[in-house]
């Protein structure tokens, strides 16, 4: 799942996953995701830190009050990227502006994508 | 004895003692003031001897001797005359004529035998009663130009002089009553001690003079180092200098660095002086010590022609230093010799080492203001290029990864059919971070005052009207108020981009749509300019710093309202590079009103 609060980015990013065969839900808020977790059980998680109603802390904490074990990469622009990616836990960081492989590789650390057609 | 007996004794007691204190005086400073204070003094000293002389040799006093008594007293109203003179200015022709006049009046007490005809000694007291009456005005009036100790010491001799024009006219009638005699006795005693404190107080009473004006100025001196200029720091100091020892005048000269020069500001104009010990204030730079001039053009006769340009006979001078620093001078100067003596030396000092403290707490503090500012623009520009870079970072992000999948999709699928959706999010960002580009380096311009560019003469409500029919839309209605052409000298481009800015920020700031009324008017010299929208209003507490970089209300969903902060800190640059003003009235979820005055020249 990906949760980010710049449509064309959320968009984008879901796209490129979509692409390389995963499964994508989306997010435009970390209330929003938490909506969605109601629903699905995706098996990783793409975070924006700084967004609206719920941001990145926000959304974590919640995620750990609710026992809800998922890895989470945080996606930010911020320069103290691993630091954030410390603070809420997270099991690693893509740094804003990234490049699609950046990404793709990323997310392959923690799932291999289906077999695309 | 009686008691007339006991208070004559006890007047001429007070006297002899005053002139013996004033005569010590008058030779150890050998000024002409003193030596008038001396012969003031001297003279009923004298007659009191006069008539201890007739009580010791119990004959009647020869006539001759009265005589000379008589002329003696007559003779204290020009002596005082010439002390008026000494502490203010008396008319020549009556510092001339008194003594003719006085000279006429005693001849007939040495040739016609007594008692004299009653129209002579009518003549004699209505001199005298008339000079003292004068001199007593003149006091008066010397003090109402003065404050603290010296307004105190004119107001005692004033009184003097009133109590001696007193004690002649009761003289005059002591032949009704013996009563009168207890009068005149006490008139008398008033009358010394009066022109003793007046003329020649006494160094403990002098302090105690001068301790409620320097109790006031310590009082302030705390406040002084926050003043707003270093200039109004050294008009208060000098304020103070010249209440707390009575002066005429006191001015500070400070030292400047640069050219080693002693600068002093007079009545708005600056002096500079070398530093040389060959002129009073330059001595007690270079000396660490204070000096004292009762009579400035006699100690230094070069700077003579300066001392009487600037009315300072008279000068107490102390070095300002703080520490080993050498900071200046405080001057304090009267015209008049009289003013100030030895003992107010300590006094000027301690003046100047307050003044010392006061301007090190002032260097001190402008020290730490430009070390905040400092750290206050490094921080400002580390939070502009932050800010920046993050709002740069995010259309960049979607850019690059957008444009690299478009590429591994046509490498993948060559046949697939175009993606619009994702060609439309590439334009849309790139228009966005084009916009940002533009905004961060329109800002950097109003940093450097250089972002109105060549004006001519332009309608501001044209650009108006064609601003507003761009976007006059269905949700936004846009209308102009104008009663005619508002001609001025600007930017047209600028102008058209602060009310483009402008008109955007409403129709952003308005979600829920609504009219953005602009109204353009002249008014005197200016051209007037007022943007309304119906929108959702800023906080009272956001307004003040509306046009500062990177600021936004703080009710603006920072995601619905995408933006970096800098549209109106243009927009000010703008008005403002343009010489105008403009404000901001908002009533939070009724609307907001920009306010925009720009004169119409560019003079």
């Amino acid at each position: 799942m990906v949760i980010d609060d710049d449509p064309s980015i959320l968009i984008t990013v879901a796209e490129i996953l979509r692409f390389e065969g995963y499964e994508v839900a989306t997010a435009t808020n970390g209330a929003d995701g938490l909506r969605i977790l109601e629903q699905i059980q995706p098996t990783l998680l793409l975070l924006d830190m700084r967004m609206p109603v719920l941001d990145g802390w926000g959304f974590t904490q919640t995620l750990r009050e609710r026992g809800i074990t998922l890895p989470v990469l945080i996606m930010t622009a911020a320069q103290d990227a691993r630091r954030w990616a410390e603070e809420v836990n997270a099991a690693g960081y893509v740094a804003k502006p990234f490049q699609l492989l950046d990404l793709i590789e990323a997310v392959e650390q923690f799932q291999e994508p289906p077999q695309s057609e | 004895m009686s008691a007339e007996t006991l208070l004559q004794y006890l007047n001429w007691l007070v006297f002899l003692v005053i002139f013996a204190s004033t005569l010590l005086q008058a030779i150890r400073r050998p000024l002409p003031a003193n030596i008038d204070i001396a012969l003031l003094f001297g003279v009923p000293a004298l007659v009191i001897l006069i008539g201890l002389l007739s009580l010791i040799g119990s004959s009647p006093m020869p006539a001759w001797l009265n005589a000379v008594s008589g002329s003696l007293i007559l003779s204290i109203s020009y002596l005082l005359l010439r002390l008026v003179d000494d502490f203010a200015t008396v008319p020549v022709a009556l510092l001339a004529s008194a003594p003719v006049l006085l000279v006429a009046l005693c001849v007939p007490l040495f040739v016609v035998a007594p008692p004299l005809p009653g129209w002579l000694t009518a003549l004699q007291i209505a001199y005298f009663v008339l000079l003292q009456l004068y001199a007593g005005i003149a006091f008066v009036r010397a003090a109402r130009q003065v404050t603290g100790v010296t307004r105190r010491r004119l107001r005692a001799a004033a009184t003097g002089s009133v109590l001696l024009g007193v004690d002649i006219i009761v003289l005059g009638l002591t032949r009704l009553g013996s009563g009168w005699m207890i009068v005149s006795g006490l008139a008398g005693l008033g009358t010394g001690i009066s022109y003793f404190v007046g003329f020649a107080p006494p160094a403990l009473l002098r302090r105690a003079w001068q301790e409620p004006e320097l109790r006031a100025f310590l009082g302030r001196a705390a406040l002084l180092p926050r003043l707003p200029t270093t200039q109004a720091i050294i008009e208060e100091v000098e304020l103070g200098a010249a209440t707390a020892l009575g002066a005429h005048h006191a001015s500070v000269g400070l030292l400047d660095a640069g050219t080693q020069q002693l600068h002093f500001v007079i009545e708005g104009d600056l002096r500079q002086y070398p530093v040389k010990d060959d002129y009073p204030a330059g001595q007690a730079f270079v000396r660490q010590k204070p000096v004292f001039s009762p009579d400035t053009p006699r100690d230094y006769p070069q700077y003579a022609a300066v001392s009487r340009a600037s009315q300072s006979t008279a000068l107490l001078i102390a070095p300002i230093t703080a520490g080993k620093k050498r900071l200046g001078v405080l001057t304090v100067s009267s015209p008049r010799m009289v003013i100030f003596a030895e003992d107010d030396l300590a006094l000027v000092q301690l003046l100047a080492d307050q003044a010392a403290v006061v301007l090190e707490s002032r260097a001190l503090i402008d020290e730490a203001a430009r070390v905040h500012a400092r750290e206050e623009a490094t921080r400002l520009k580390d939070d502009f290029l932050s800010a920046a870079a993050h709002d740069l970072k995010t259309p960049l992000t979607t850019l690059v990864a957008q444009a690299q999948l478009m590429e591994r999709r046509a490498l993948r699928r060559p046949d697939a059919p175009a993606d619009i959706n994702g060609l439309q999010r590439l334009v849309k960002e790139a228009l966005r971070l084009r916009s940002l580009v533009l905004d961060l380096l329109d800002a950097s311009r109003v940093e450097q005052g250089q972002l109105v560019g060549r004006r001519e003469e332009a309608d501001l409500t044209a650009v108006v009207r064609e601003a507003c029919s761009r976007h006059d839309s269905a949700r936004h209605t846009c209308t102009v108020e104008a009663v005619g052409p508002v001609i001025g000298m600007y930017d047209p481009q600028r102008i058209g981009q602060l009310i483009e800015n402008l008109i955007e920020n409403a129709v952003k700031y308005s979600p829920d749509g609504g009219n953005i009324c602009i109204h353009v008017w002249e008014e005197a010299t200016d051209a007037r300019l007022t943007v309304s929208d119906q929108g959702i209003g800023i906080p009272p507490a956001d307004l003040p710093t509306l046009f500062e970089r990177f600021h936004r209300g703080s009710n603006v969903d920072d995601r619905r309202f995408a933006g970096m902060g800098l549209g109106l800190f243009i927009c000010r640059g703008i008005v403002e590079q343009h010489g105008g003003r403009i404000w901001t009235t908002s009533e939070l979820g009724q609307g907001t009103t920009f306010h925009i005055a720009l004169p119409r020249t560019t003079g």
